[in-house]
């Protein structure tokens, strides 16, 4: 296996630089017949990579222990599912991942193209995605190899460190790894475009739905991380800023501008320039991730050490960027379109806004992620930003991002009149504040999540009325039912309303976000047998205490009675698990979670005597946040779902 | 010109941000002896990293109260007191990688850490926040 292993990733390299040079040939000499043999060694190449990823997850599956990588991440008590996922829970495992997915989405294209002629602009598409193959295989076969051996078989393997041992990590990863990836698609066809000079409707649709597509991806691997922050690392939070936090979040802003002006490129046919400005960023954002989890150059809970990769992904990084800038001012004249935004007041001047928005965002984020890079070398000292930078810049410019998500949509292309504003904003603009009066009644005075609430009414206000009215005409147009018309409306406009539902879904996050954060409750108290701790509503009472063994790891759980007033809602076990092979125990979080609120209890303290000490927390609406991201994610697959054609798939 | 207040707003925010909320990441030697060290005021927030020393560790587990000693892992002579308030980290142990954030005391000569990350060697491991 490890030779076969070995064996797949070289073949999948050396097809990889042949078809590299097939296409350069092609191209020089104008010869279709090149190209074509170019597009088939790609096809080749995520053959060769399928096969090696089988290896080393059968080398997995096997506990064989004398290659290194399974030594490192894996042990013969880990439950199978696990040992399959340790594939990517280290450094090499995640770059053949990596070149992997790479790969097979390369053959996707290629696929995808199949009923179209070749010519130049495909036969870029492939070379770029060649060359990004070729410097993750070529890390994989020179620098860091998976299948590396020992000189001798350890009994046994390390083991898989515990924290990643929960289903969160399991496809967190994954996901996210599929949405940078994704983004490689875009760039390609984005090079393609700018080398040969053409930008036509194809295009677009193409770009845009691989943007979707990554856009999505990348959508459930940051949900999932914060999740997984969440329920297993328990310190009670879901985001904590962190350097790789962010570095996944930035090419998410770009990518969700380019998902917006692709809009208008494709109606009006202007902003050619400044898409390819957000792919290039985009793509070079993603790698500027994988740089720094690989580099070590920041503290961040997700680094891999230093790797000794830094340095060739900082080269590619490079490359990637004057390459891409230079195609940029090389095509310049030939994309650019004059000026012609008509008014303030349109549609396309709200999605300009929301651009500025969306990539101030990014750039702040992206500014305190390096900051103590740029104070080292400016001033010779590391100053370091923390969560409350990010929280104090970020706040406001996310709740104008809300409000002009409530205004985009409905607002008129090129020029909005009177009546337009008046029909699409007078009875969500209303109902927002007299929400934001109740909620003043109600004693919310957090100005930041006062104005979260009321901006979200407003939103949703906005959503919900034109989907109403739509479905009411409809209804009396066709004579259906109004839920029959609701879901074929849904349907059929389902790039319309899958943008909606993302919205609806981004108003609930931010409910979710700023319940959580500005109503959170915590305490934390050591108790013995019999004795309760309050908080908010609840009463907790310590009621009974457990040692047993389940699969790799002995667990002491300590049973704590949930009383509203008089009646018990239930109970929770908070634990903490001493795994075998690790030194630490670890704490698993005990979660009870309504739609109103989380009541999420931590054990970090246990004394010989059965006295536990325990963190408890009441976080407030929570789980919107969950529910919000499930919506963004439902609402991008309904908008990306291509709209039928005769034998096209987009 | 919509474009140019956004622009003024966020670089006003961004500043803002870093006066508010920045703290200097510094070892334990420049902690104790460098310019900067000496110069920071009594409250002033600052992170300092370095390496758990054994046999200073207890741990009140009523009460939640960690105290240790970190030392620079370049200056290992260099050695800063710690006392954290809160639970003990499920990686924390001797030796460990920690970063601290929180005030230094010279009086007492004392690092009082209302945070304490804990980083972990060898593996794609996790930090904790506390």
């Amino acid at each position: 296996m490890v030779t076969l292993g070995t064996l797949s990733q070289g073949a999948a390299l050396v097809f990889t630089l042949a078809s590299m040079v097939l296409l350069l040939v092609g191209l020089m000499r104008n010869d279709l017949r090149w190209i074509r043999a170019g597009k088939r060694g790609l096809v080749a190449v995520a053959a060769f990579a399928t096969l090696a990823s089988i290896a080393l997850a059968w080398l997995f599956l096997s506990d064989s222990f004398q290659v290194e990588y399974v030594a490192s991440y894996s042990d013969r008590a880990l439950p199978v599912f696990y040992k399959l996922t340790a594939f990517w829970a280290g450094q090499k495992g995640s770059l053949l991942f990596w070149a992997w997915v790479l790969a097979g989405f390369s053959a996707l294209v290629v696929y995808n193209n199949r009923r179209e002629p070749d010519s130049k602009v495909t036969a870029y598409v492939y070379l770029v995605l060649a060359g990004t193959l070729a410097f993750f295989l070529f890390l994989l076969t020179v620098v860091t190899n998976p299948f590396e051996v020992l000189g001798f078989t350890p009994p046994d393997g390390q083991g898989l460190n515990p924290m990643l041992q929960n289903p969160g990590m399991v496809f967190h990863p994954p996901t996210l790894f599929l949405g940078y990836i994704g983004f490689t698609v875009p760039f390609a066809y984005a090079v393609a475009a700018m080398v040969t000079g053409t930008t036509d409707a194809a295009w677009i649709r193409k770009t845009r739905a691989w943007n979707v597509l990554s856009w999505i991806f990348l959508t459930v691997g940051i949900i999932l991380g914060g999740q997984w922050a969440y329920v297993e690392l328990g310190w009670g939070g879901y985001w904590a800023w962190d350097p790789v936090e962010n570095a996944s979040f930035i090419p998410w802003l770009t990518s969700t501008a380019f998902i917006h002006t692709a809009i208008i490129q494709e109606r009006r046919g202007i902003m050619r320039v400044w898409n390819m400005v957000l792919i290039l960023l985009t793509f070079v954002l993603c790698i500027f991730g994988t740089y720094l989890v690989r580099s070590g150059v920041l503290q961040s809970v997700h680094d891999f050490g230093a790797t000794g990769l830094g340095g060739y992904f900082l080269v590619f990084l490079g490359i990637t960027l004057l390459g891409g800038l230079y195609l940029i001012a090389e095509s310049y004249d030939e994309f650019r379109t004059p000026g012609t935004l008509e008014s303030y007041l349109s549609r396309e001047s709200t999605f300009l806004f929301n651009n500025v928005i969306l990539l101030a965002l990014a750039f702040a984020t992206l500014f305190g992620t390096v900051f103590p890079l740029i104070s080292e070398a400016v001033v010779g000292n590391k100053v370091t930003v923390g969560q409350p930078f990010f929280n104090q810049v970020n706040t406001p410019l996310f709740l104008v991002l809300l409000g002009i998500t409530g205004v985009c949509p409905l607002i008129g292309w090129r020029k909005a009149s009177p009546a337009n504003l008046r029909k699409n904003f007078l009875r969500p603009a209303v109902g927002a504040l007299v929400v934001g009066a109740v909620l003043v009644a109600a004693g919310i005075r957090q100005p930041y999540a006062w104005l979260a609430f009321t901006l979200a009414a407003f939103v949703a206000g906005t959503i919900v009325q034109e989907f109403v009215v739509a479905v009411a005409a409809r209804s009396r147009l066709t004579g259906e039912a109004s839920w029959n018309a609701a879901l074929r409306l849904l349907w059929r406009l389902r790039r319309r309303y899958g943008g909606h539902l993302v919205h609806l879904g981004l108003v609930l996050i931010v409910v979710g976000i700023a319940g959580s954060s500005a109503y959170k409750l915590e305490t934390q108290a050591t108790l013995s047998r019999g004795e309760s701790v309050e908080i908010g509503r609840y009463r907790l009472e310590y009621e009974n205490f457990r040692i047993y063994d389940k699969f790799n790891r002995t667990v002491y759980a300590a049973t704590l009675g949930v009383f509203a007033g008089d009646d018990r809602l239930g109970a929770l076990d908070a634990e903490r698990r001493y795994y075998i092979n690790a030194k630490n125990p670890t704490t698993e979080v005990a979660l009870r979670t309504t739609l109103r609120e989380d009541l999420y209890v931590t054990m970090p303290g246990l004394a010989r005597n059965g006295d536990i000490t325990v963190k408890v927390a009441v976080n407030p609406l929570l789980v919107w946040i969950w529910i919000g991201g499930g919506l963004m994610v439902v609402g991008g697959v309904l908008a990306v779902i291509p709209a039928r054609r005769k034998g096209r798939a987009s | 010109m919509g474009v140019l207040v956004v622009v003024a707003a966020v670089a006003f925010l961004i500043y803002r941000g870093i006066s508010t909320t920045g703290a200097y990441y510094l070892t334990v030697a420049e902690l104790k002896t460098s310019e900067v060290g000496r110069g920071l005021g009594a409250g002033e927030v600052v992170r300092v990293g370095g390496d758990v020393v054994p046999g200073t560790v207890t741990y009140d587990q009523r009460a939640l109260v960690l105290e240790f000693s970190i030392r620079d892992p370049d200056e290992p002579d260099q050695v800063l007191v710690a006392r954290y308030e809160g639970p003990k980290p499920d990686a924390f142990e001797p030796e460990i990688e920690v970063l601290l954030e929180g005030t230094f005391d010279r009086a007492s000569n004392l690092f009082l850490a209302e945070n304490l990350l804990v980083k972990c060697p060898s593996k794609y491991q996790s930090e904790e926040e506390s």
